[in-house]
């Protein structure tokens, strides 16, 4: 038997993206007759990745949204099938992109534990000898006859990560699902996961936490654009990727070579970017540091008096908020101005936001130029995080503003 | 301590495992079998999901299975038997009627049901590997359970009007399997075109419907006229399955070389249908 858990070899995956990728029966036979190819572009999430993994070690995987940690992943777990490469794997692999894979509301807890276990590579048999363990360590004994349905989203989660804990893999592949419970349970589940890291097994993780990666890995690989920037001692990688990141160039928006859609006479978009308090320019920021939004244009009417706004949107597309500058008396004449906004540490929470601007008569209401997808940035989590006291686990919501809170002892029992 | 051993048996069974995963596509092609055995169970857990699934928080739960061909009896009893009094050779038109319907009931249920299996299940294929043939393949297991009520109900009306058996009932299990792999071809056919055009889910119900008349199910085969006969059955491979299911039940009709003509489409069908699914499972977790 070969020493490595995984040899990856010039692996790629190559993604098309236009309209073609929709794909009806419609637009097959519009295509067949016109030859769009040119509407479709490649993208290789990954490339040329090679790597071998030995048994028993821990390897962490990180790197920014989009990096093509998803796909190697994946790719992996052969959910997808690589594009170029080769891929082989020497032992039984149980992969956890997420947890409850399968669970059916109408079913009870019982039959789910089943389904679910099946679905990750158990026999029912498997399921059957380590059931009561499952039920225990979900700690819902009570309700496993109850359907899923009925089940609060704490009870759910705790029931299904409680199967995949007992999985009894060689090579265990695992995405943030760690990332969900209450603290208890999660102390629980990264218990769990160390004893399985202790006991001589492969584990592929990824995760976004960098504190649970130094903690439980002992390898890292940052991959960066679909490609392996580094890979190596998980300290190592880790501290190279915390300073490849304030090296980055900073997120920004250069509208006099990429003129916005929309933009009248009387106005003209130039950049825009995020900055430091200190002004250094940088694409990405942590929870817990204030920053800038800085927006420059210029104003070349006499008679009008454009308020700048800023627009922020969630990955999800949803609107975050909306902001226009305050003073009532801004000036107007003709000239250069820049418009900065302080976003405060401790108010947006973990996500990529998408940055809109936009330069406005507010009363009536006239647009002269507008950009709602001027350029995206990342908001990066920090465990130390004080909004998260000793909670570790996923913050869900578009904000998560630090707020004054008041709790004390008012009587006795 | 026994706890540990039994971990470490389960470990040891699945030492010898491993995975090649080539971009070229070499190195899977015959572990496809061994890995469809390996995962028998899911195959059963999915199949006992879709039939749970089927008549949880119903009030009349399992009774539905029997009344939906109860009331089709009806209409057909009504149109066929009554008002065009088609030709059943002397069996009584209830008798013949259930006898082409339980096969014909089995074959839409598999068809609709694994034909859109993999767009239903598309949250399970993009988060987990899994043969995804098991997915088709289970509903034909969970169609057996209707199939065994309507076939209560064919045994119920056979007493009721005193039609014996005939003595071909051996070969029902001969035409069960047909039954099976058609409605297999067809199901795995249409999932796996389903996940590139969507277009595919609209159409099956309307071929169901009209399927159920242009296969002899209401009205035997005779009635249609000679020399239409061969493109009726290599068209309609369900054709000779249904002809099949009646004459070995109640020995009406008879067995026709023409028969072997749907049989062989059949089988024909069924294994490009698996290359097919083979090449489009690669991609379905991109697609889907």
């Amino acid at each position: 038997m070969s020493e490595f858990a995984v040899v990856v070899s010039g692996l790629g995956k190559r993604y098309r993206i236009g309209r073609k990728a929709s794909g009806s029966l419609r637009e097959s036979i519009v295509n067949a007759f016109r030859r769009s190819d040119k509407e479709i572009t490649d993208f290789w999430a990954l490339k040329d990745v090679s790597f071998n993994l030995e048994q028993g070690r821990v390897l962490g995987m990180i790197g920014k949204n989009g990096a093509g940690k998803s796909t190697l992943l994946k790719t992996l777990s052969r959910i997808t099938w690589p594009t170029s490469g080769r891929i082989e794997i020497n032992g039984r692999v149980s992969s956890l992109l997420e947890v409850g894979t399968g669970f059916h509301p109408e079913l009870t807890g019982r039959e789910n534990v089943f389904l679910n276990g099946t679905i990750l590579g158990m026999s029912r048999r498997e399921v059957r000898s380590k059931f009561d363990e499952i039920v225990d360590f979900s700690g819902i004994e009570r309700f496993i006859d109850t359907p899923v349905k009925r089940y609060s989203s704490g009870m759910y989660v705790r029931l299904a990560f409680a199967v995949a804990a007992h999985l009894d893999p060689e090579i265990l592949i695992i995405d943030e699902v760690l990332a969900v419970g209450d603290a208890d349970f999660q102390k629980k589940c990264l218990g769990k996961m160390s004893s399985v890291a202790g006991e001589g097994r492969t584990v592929i993780f990824v995760s976004h936490n960098m504190s649970a990666v130094s903690s439980l890995c002992d390898t890292a690989l940052h991959l960066e654009k679909g490609r392996i920037r580094t890979i190596g001692p998980v300290d190592e990688v880790i501290r190279q990727y915390m300073k490849g990141d304030s090296l980055h160039e900073g997120a920004g928006k250069d509208w006099l070579t990429h003129p916005p859609v929309q933009q009248d006479e009387k106005v003209r978009l130039m950049s825009a970017g995020i900055r430091t308090p200190e002004g250094t320019p940088v694409s990405d920021i942590r929870v817990n540091q204030p920053f800038d939004i800085v927006f420059r244009y210029q104003i070349l009417g006499k008679d009008c008096r454009p308020v700048p706004n800023i627009h922020l949107f969630t990955s999800r597309g949803e609107k975050a908020f909306g902001s226009v500058d305050t003073n009532r008396s801004l000036q107007c004449e003709p000239g250069i101005y820049t418009a900065g906004v302080r976003i405060p540490e401790n108010f947006l929470n973990e996500d990529t936001y998408t940055v809109g601007f936009a330069l406005s008569t507010l009363n009536p209401v006239i647009v002269h130029a507008s950009d709602y997808e001027a350029f995206s940035f990342e908001v990066l989590d920090d465990l130390d995080a004080i909004t998260r006291n000793e909670y570790k686990g996923r913050f869900d919501g578009v904000i998560r503003p630090l707020l004054q809170w008041k709790t004390q002892k008012t009587g006795d029992l | 301590m026994f706890k540990k051993c039994e971990i470490c048996n389960v470990r040891d069974a699945h030492a010898m495992s491993k995975t090649i995963i080539d971009s070229t596509g070499k190195g899977l092609q015959f572990q496809s079998l061994k890995e469809l055995y390996l995962y028998r169970d899911l195959f059963l857990t999915l199949a006992y999901r879709e039939f749970r699934i089927r008549y949880a928080q119903t009030f009349l739960g399992f009774l539905w299975a029997g009344l939906q061909p109860l009331v089709t009896l009806v209409i057909f009893a009504i149109v066929f038997g009554r008002a065009l009094q088609v030709d059943t050779s002397g069996v009584p038109y209830p008798v013949f009627a259930l006898a082409g319907m339980s096969a014909w009931m089995y074959f839409s249920f598999v068809v609709s049901t694994s034909g859109k299996s993999l767009i239903t299940d598309q949250a399970m294929i993009s988060k987990i590997y899994f043969p995804r043939i098991i997915t088709p393949l289970s509903k034909a297991l969970v169609g057996l359970i209707d199939f065994a009520i309507t076939f209560i109900l064919l045994i119920l009306f056979m007493i009721w009007y005193g039609v014996s058996p005939s003595p071909h009932m051996v070969w029902l299990p001969v035409f069960l399997l047909m039954a099976l792999l058609a409605s297999l071809t067809f199901g795995i056919w249409v999932s796996a075109l389903s996940v590139r055009y969507r277009d595919i889910q609209h159409i099956i119900p309307f071929m169901v419907q009209v399927g159920l008349y242009a296969t002899p199910v209401a009205y035997p085969s005779s009635l249609i006229p000679e020399k239409y006969q061969l493109a009726y059955f290599l068209i309609n491979p369900m054709a000779g399955v249904i002809e099949g299911f009646r004459w070995s039940i109640i020995g009406q009709g008879e067995v026709q070389p023409l028969m072997f003509y749907s049989f062989g489409l059949i089988a024909l069908l069924f294994i490009l249908g698996l290359l097919y699914f083979k090449k489009v499972e690669r991609t379905m977790a991109d697609i889907l």
